[in-house]
């Protein structure tokens, strides 16, 4: 029996696993519902007249979709796989015949899919209570593309936090801060960006989050934007992310007797 | 032959956790027990086999890790999900669709535990969990590692027994780790004791009985009169609260029978005794011995 491939009784197996830690349902399908419906109504409530509260109800809906994959993969990924590291699990199913390369992918695809279920459950809650500006087809695939790329690299980081840690206590502290941590440098917290003192919009300029919550509204109604300072913040979060792996790794060849 | 063992010196740090100097062969159908006390290299054998260790010297094999299955001394799974879909993840199948799976699972009556959680399990359950999959494997060789460990003496033996019969006609290669002798007297027709890292004796069990107990041995208690009685009778090694002759003529074994009989002394006899064997092969080694094949 060949256990090494991508295989749907897999999938769903590494599904489940997503789905029964339950912090992924409160913090990745829960909280960014709620936070975008009361921060969205308290802002259009206090908003001035003459200002185009389509705009802004979008925007801060789309800003608060990159809870998404920091819930469900930077949290709930790092929380699971340090869980699993401290019982022995990867071990053990290594043992039954299961590359970690496999085992990787199959949970990787599992993620996606949990995150896809719960941005659908987003956006009908949200576009039935909110009013949100109706977007360009290009908009939404950029969009797209920007969450799910941003969450492939949550993935990296969070299996590396995981596996350099190996606690499950320490890895949860650690995306627990880097949760709120990039919440607020994102300006998702209800400080904008350009009230953070200029050394911390310095880090704030190098989080992708941060582009998704304040710029993302132009792409998705189509208007001119100028990729390059989110490209490059893609590029430094990869290179952080690839660092930690590079390290990971060193590691664990060291550990090996 | 399944593999053979040269050379093999397994370091943690600056520590030998294990070193085998003669070759070992592991035939096709072995059933090898392995003994030793704690830190003897037992479960560092069992990982350098596995791959999942580096270790000096080498393993010559006509199979890959990969053919290999194993029950560790500690197996955990995710407790998010009911343990049957653990084993339906695990196998690559469905258990309703697999005639197998439902035999073992039968074997191990194992039905009313399909839907819990692995948490929720039992000890005895959880090693039950681990031997259906590992058996499912079909694996030429297949290891146990110290498989009853911490359960109580009713479910141990119903596990062992379990084990014999599953095993009975198969031609499957065993390597059994366990603390428990009588375990292994069920198991096992080969003995690999360890100490220290060290390969004590290596051999089938008859054979290295004759070797360091002799024909045979009678166990009395030890105590004054026991001792009094049997004093003009060579003694082996043995734990502190017994005395082990032994007989290595009939015309001897026989006579301290008729004595203890006489005395009316309880005694024991046997012609496999692996605490014995262990016992006396460890301290042969520990006087200067070499290591048997």
């Amino acid at each position: 029996m060949n256990r090494n491939k991508v295989s749907f009784r897999m999938i769903q197996y590494e599904l489940r696993n997503v789905a029964g830690n339950p912090f992924v349902h409160i913090f990745g399908v829960g909280f960014p519902i709620l936070m975008s419906i009361i921060i969205t109504k308290a802002v259009a409530s206090e908003a001035p007249d003459g200002i185009n509260i389509g705009e802004i109800v979008t925007s801060i809906f789309l800003g608060f979709g990159a809870i998404i994959p920091l819930a469900t993969i930077l949290m709930g990924y790092s929380s699971t796989c340090s869980q699993d590291i401290e019982k022995g699990i990867p071990l053990r199913m290594q043992l039954f015949g299961f590359s970690e390369k496999y085992t990787i992918i199959n949970r990787l695809i599992a993620e996606f899919i949990y995150m896809t279920f719960a941005f659908v459950i987003y956006f009908i809650v949200g576009i039935n209570a909110l009013d949100i500006v109706r977007p360009v087809i290009s908009g939404v695939i950029i969009y797209l593309i920007c969450l799910y790329v941003f969450a492939a690299a949550l993935f990296i980081l969070a299996h590396a936090i995981a596996n350099l840690v190996k606690k499950f206590g320490l890895t949860y502290m650690i995306s627990m801060l880097f949760y709120f941590g990039v919440m607020i440098l994102s300006g998702m917290m209800g400080i904008t960006i350009d009230k953070l003192p200029k050394g911390v919009r310095f880090i704030s300029n190098l989080l992708p989050s941060t582009y998704l919550n304040k710029d993302i509204y132009t792409v998705w109604v189509g208007k001119s934007y100028n990729y390059v300072p989110m490209l490059q913040s893609y590029i430094f979060f990869f290179a952080i992310s690839g660092i930690l792996v590079f390290l990971m790794i060193y590691r664990s060849r060291r550990n090996l007797h | 032959m399944l593999l053979t063992i040269n050379n093999l010196n397994v370091k943690y740090g600056k520590t030998t956790a294990l070193n085998i100097v003669t070759p070992i062969t592991i035939e096709k159908g072995d059933r090898i027990g392995v003994i030793g006390s704690n830190g003897a290299g037992k479960t560092t054998l069992i990982k350098s086999l596995l791959g999942i260790v580096n270790y000096t010297g080498s393993i010559d094999s006509t199979i890959t890790p990969a053919d290999m299955a194993v029950h560790m001394q500690f197996n955990e799974y995710t407790d998010s999900m009911a343990v049957k879909h653990i084993m339906e993840a695990v196998l690559q199948t469905r258990i309703k669709k697999n005639a197998k799976l439902q035999e073992l699972i039968s074997f191990f009556e194992f039905e009313t535990c399909l839907n819990k959680k692995y948490k929720v399990l039992s000890g005895g359950q959880k090693q039950r969990f681990t031997i259906i999959l590992v058996m499912m494997q079909e694996a030429p060789l297949t290891f146990y590692d110290e498989v009853s460990s911490g359960l109580d003496f009713e479910t141990r033996q119903k596990l062992v027994e379990k084990l014999v019969s599953w095993y009975k006609d198969k031609e499957a290669s065993l390597c059994v780790i366990s603390h428990y002798y009588e375990e292994l007297e069920q198991l096992a027709n080969k003995l690999l004791i360890l100490d220290q890292g060290n390969v004590i004796a290596y051999g089938y069990k008859d054979e290295l009985f004759k070797k360091y107990c002799g024909r045979a041995i009678l166990i009395i208690d030890n105590n004054e009169k026991n001792e009094l009685l049997t004093r003009k009778y060579p003694k082996l090694a043995a734990p502190n609260n017994l005395i082990v002759l032994p007989c290595n003529e009939e015309e001897v074994e026989a006579e301290i029978t008729t004595l203890l009989i006489k005395n009316n002394i309880n005694y024991k006899r046997s012609n496999n005794d692996i605490e014995m064997i262990f016992i006396n092969a460890k301290k042969e080694f520990a006087s200067g011995g070499v290591i048997n094949e």
